[in-house]
């Protein structure tokens, strides 16, 4: 009962500047085309048209939820980590080589150890920013956002270079084995399972944030590192544990993309979800169940705003335009609720 | 009710936040010229009042008459138009600018109406530091200053506007016994001046000493006032706590027995970066069922000395044992495994998470050993019910288990601080100025943890610099000057004059 309503109390502030926000954006929408009605439906709504359309959202939703789910960790202990993009091309590519140059091994143990691996991946680049943050007080912004731009680079080489598809076209590896790909979705044909995935670590993540002590002195010290050394926790181990679950949920969806999406690493293939991800985060206020939501829904806006461009002249840039909105919304709404305080 | 004397009438104000009341109905009359205090115990709605006087709140119901006239106070520019100015508990300077910056922020005299013109602003500085005989340099960084003359700073920021009504919140929690004097002298002239000045205290000494009339508040409600010349210390701590309060501290007469030390230090030395010496060369010991306390002008190496035993910091030289074990390498967590309970000296700082609730706070550092763990999970339920636990039997007011710990009064914060050091029953407790901004009902209860503590054969390394604190519960007194411990005393033999010297370097060169 107190869960499902602390549930409630971490939905209902996004809930309220989303509504917000579509309204702002229908009056927006109103002054560029005629049928603003039919664009608004189509940004919402097409994405249930089909089980195919259904399943593509899905399969935005779930990278994004599951970096989004690792930056609440991140951020409950005080790190500001915006490398989710670079522990997603991490995991992408590691579970890609691994699949690749092990495709001989039995299923059953590749399977394992791709995923694995890109866990592991994810993780290290999490490691690295959190080791360099506690030891040497190195800002994890500047760290980020450098091996943000390495790891691009260096995927960049890799599939370029190493584990090229010759016969296709564009910046794509070789194919992973067919037998460790994931299955879909039952009932849903074009959407991976590895939203379940998503579903399930969204719970265990608030369960050990916010029911084990581990998660409790990672808030202590992400809230004040001061007063959780001086009771004894491991303030600086609790951070790096924290960008190690940070980076492995990254990289887990890098290496969930590649086995139930795109069964190999494409140099194209996020539009930015590590930065989307940052932002669904702080718009669940830093709360993993609250993230799966802002995940799902601004999937639904990124896949809602094609389809929107195509049957109506509004372009799908929109979808910048309102996720400014929402961001100036729910910041609003905290400068509103501190006055009140 | 308007008396053409008063220049402050309240009637009925009351205050809630959600739905928690924390004003149910104040009245109160300032008489224009007076130096009015106001008192009350720890929650009692204090500083929600002034934060009101000055615009931070609004009032849920009730009026405000200022200079016979109803107004409604809507921001602090507001306020300080009126001529409300406040000086509040934490300081609002900004460090890297100098004084004369500071007064005049956001509101510099201006060159062409467009410029701001330094020189002016500095004059005006050094005039207004002069009409007040503060001895303070307009150019000074703040970051320079001490903190009593921070807190005169504050005073002229607020007077730099006029003020008629000043209104100062514990202003003396942060200050040392000398600085205390120098503030209340400049209370004394503010009033010969013509200001009417509120001010806010828990010590009833500062009361007798300074003021015309006082009014007490208990729960949110206005429940007395008196001319402050009619009544007795102890009359306004009855009046505040609803029965009678006695700080007495350590009862006299009683035979006590001591057990092997806990705590010894040995030639403690730490240096800061510079190499000078914060702890040079320390030594004591703290037997078991002994309160040994520390008594010493503040910034004399305190601060140190605890995060040292805490192991919150290394030391260059010396050895500290526990129980008879080398202690020296050992992490926090190890040495709170031994028995170590800390209360830190700043509760904001290092005792409490302010955003995270009260039942975390009290549980941190207790789930196996107050059985909050079921599988290794969180309970929920067991976490709040421990909780609902501490905070009867600590008497923490305003607190439900889920409530922000920020949001509780000072004094009910190191309630929940000492209850959560407490439950481990630690061998050892090291409780840096437990008491500060307390009020003296909660004090009463936090002399008696600490006795008892000590009495149930526990060591208690007691850091305060307030002396009467000292006096009243120590065993033996050691004093710190400079970082040098001057010389251990045994209660018997020490007087306030002979540690009051000590502490004031006297005797440095015999030691
Ligand atoms: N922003 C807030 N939100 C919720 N409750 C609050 C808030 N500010 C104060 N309170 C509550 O109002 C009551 C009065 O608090 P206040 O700070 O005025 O006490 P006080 O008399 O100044 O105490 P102290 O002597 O400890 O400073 C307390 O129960 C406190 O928890
Ligand atoms: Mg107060």
């Amino acid at each position: 009962m107190t869960a499902f309503n602390d549930f409630l109390r971490a939905v209902r502030a996004p809930l309220g500047a989303i509504t917000l926000t579509l309204l702002l954006g229908f009056l927006l929408v109103m002054m560029i085309t005629d049928q603003p009605v039919l664009a608004y439906r189509d940004l919402l709504l097409a994405n249930f048209d089909s089980w195919s359309n259904f399943g593509l959202f899905l399969n935005r939703a779930m990278p994004l939820a599951l970096i989004a789910i690792g930056i609440t960790f991140a951020f409950r202990a005080g790190v500001f980590n915006v490398g989710g993009e670079g522990q997603l091309f991490a995991g992408a590519i590691t579970t890609t080589m691994l699949g690749v140059a092990l495709a001989g091994l039995p299923p059953v143990l590749l399977f394992p150890i791709v995923i694995i691996g890109g866990i592991a991946a994810g993780a290290f680049l999490g490691w690295i920013p959190g080791v360099l943050k506690v030891k040497l007080g190195v800002d994890e912004v500047v760290v980020t956002l450098m091996l943000n731009t390495i790891v691009l680079l260096f995927t960049s080489y890799l599939v370029n270079q190493v584990i090229r598809d010759t016969a296709a076209y564009g910046a794509v590896s070789q194919l992973v084995p067919k037998e460790i790909w994931l299955p879909s979705l039952p009932g849903v044909p074009k959407a991976s399972s590895g939203i379940l995935a998503a579903v399930v670590l969204a719970v265990v993540s608030w369960v050990v944030l916010f029911r084990t002590k581990w998660g409790a002195e990672l808030r202590a010290a992400g809230t004040n590192l001061r007063y959780a050394e001086a009771i004894g926790i491991a303030a600086g181990r609790r951070v790096i544990g924290a960008m190690l679950v940070a980076g492995g949920c990254a990289g887990l969806a890098g290496a969930l993309y590649v086995l139930g999406i795109g069964h190999r690493f494409e140099q194209n293939f996020s539009p930015d979800y590590g930065l989307v991800a940052l932002t669904c985060a702080l718009l669940a206020r830093i709360h993993p169940i609250g993230a799966l939501f802002t995940a799902l829904f601004y999937a639904l806006m990124l896949n809602g705003a094609a389809y929107m461009q195509i049957s109506t002249d509004v372009p799908r840039s929109l979808v910048d335009l309102l996720t400014g909105l929402l961001v100036l919304l729910m910041t609003a709404r905290v400068v509103i609720s501190r006055r009140k305080a | 009710m308007t008396d053409p004397q008063n220049i402050l009438e309240l009637s009925g104000i009351a205050k809630t936040f959600g739905d928690k009341v924390a004003l149910k109905s104040i009245d109160l009359a300032v008489r224009r010229g007076e130096v009015h205090v106001i008192c009350g115990e720890n929650g009692a709605g204090k500083s929600t009042l002034m934060n009101i006087l000055v615009g931070i709140h609004k009032p849920s119901g009730g009026q405000i008459r200022f200079n016979g006239q109803q107004v409604q106070i809507s921001d602090p520019i507001a306020a300080s138009r009126l001529g409300i100015g406040m000086v509040h508990q934490h300081f609002t300077l900004v460090p890297s600018m100098s004084v004369a910056e500071n007064l005049f922020l956001g509101r510099h005299p201006k060159k062409f109406g467009l410029f701001s013109d330094r020189q002016a602003m500095v004059d005006r500085a050094r005039a207004l530091i002069e009409a007040y005989n503060f001895g303070l340099d307009p150019q000074a960084a703040i970051s320079s200053l001490s903190v009593g003359q921070r807190q005169r700073v504050e005073i002229l920021k607020a007077l730099a506007f006029d003020a008629e009504l000043l209104i100062l919140d514990e202003p003396t929690a942060v200050l040392t016994p000398p600085e205390v004097e120098e503030l209340l002298k400049i209370i004394a002239t503010l009033r010969e001046r013509g200001r009417t000045v509120l001010f806010i205290t828990h010590k009833l000494r500062e009361v007798k000493a300074v003021s015309d009339r006082v009014t007490v508040i208990r729960h949110g409600e206005s429940v007395s006032i008196h001319n402050t010349a009619d009544v007795s210390e102890a009359d306004i701590a009855r009046d505040m706590v609803g029965r009678d309060v006695f700080l007495v501290g350590r009862k006299g007469d009683v035979e006590r027995s001591f057990g092997d030390a806990v705590l010894k230090l040995n030639g403690v030395t730490r240096t800061n970066a510079a190499g000078r010496r914060l702890l040079d060369a320390v030594s004591l010991e703290v037997r078991a069922g002994e309160v040994l306390g520390i008594a010493g002008v503040d910034g004399n190496g305190q601060t140190e000395l605890a995060e040292v035993i805490a192991g919150l910091s290394t030391m260059q030289a010396g050895n500290i044992w526990f129980d008879g074990a080398d202690i020296s390498d050992m992490t926090v967590a190890e040495r709170q495994a031994l028995g170590l309970g800390f209360v830190p000296e700043d509760r904001l700082d290092r005792g409490i998470s302010k955003t995270m609730s009260v039942a975390e706070n009290v549980a941190a550092t207790n789930y196996e050993r107050a059985n909050i763990l079921r599988r290794g999970f969180v309970s929920s339920a067991r976490l709040a019910e421990f909780a609902a636990e501490k905070i009867k039997e600590f008497d923490v007011r305003g607190a439900k288990p889920k409530t922000p710990i920020g949001t509780l009064s000072g004094g009910n914060m190191q309630k929940v601080v000492i209850a959560r050091e407490l439950e481990r029953e630690p061998r050892l407790l090291l409780v840096s100025q437990p008491t500060r901004g307390l009020d003296i009902g909660a004090s009463e209860f936090v002399y008696d943890r600490i006795l008892a503590s000590a009495n149930a054969g526990r060591g208690v390394l007691l850091i305060s610099s307030e002396l009467s604190e000292i006096f009243a519960l120590s065993d033996r007194i050691a004093v710190i000057y400079s970082g040098r411990i001057m010389a251990i005393l045994d209660r018997a033999d020490a007087d306030e004059v002979t540690v009051g010297a000590l502490m004031n370097g006297a005797g440095k060169e015999a030691a």
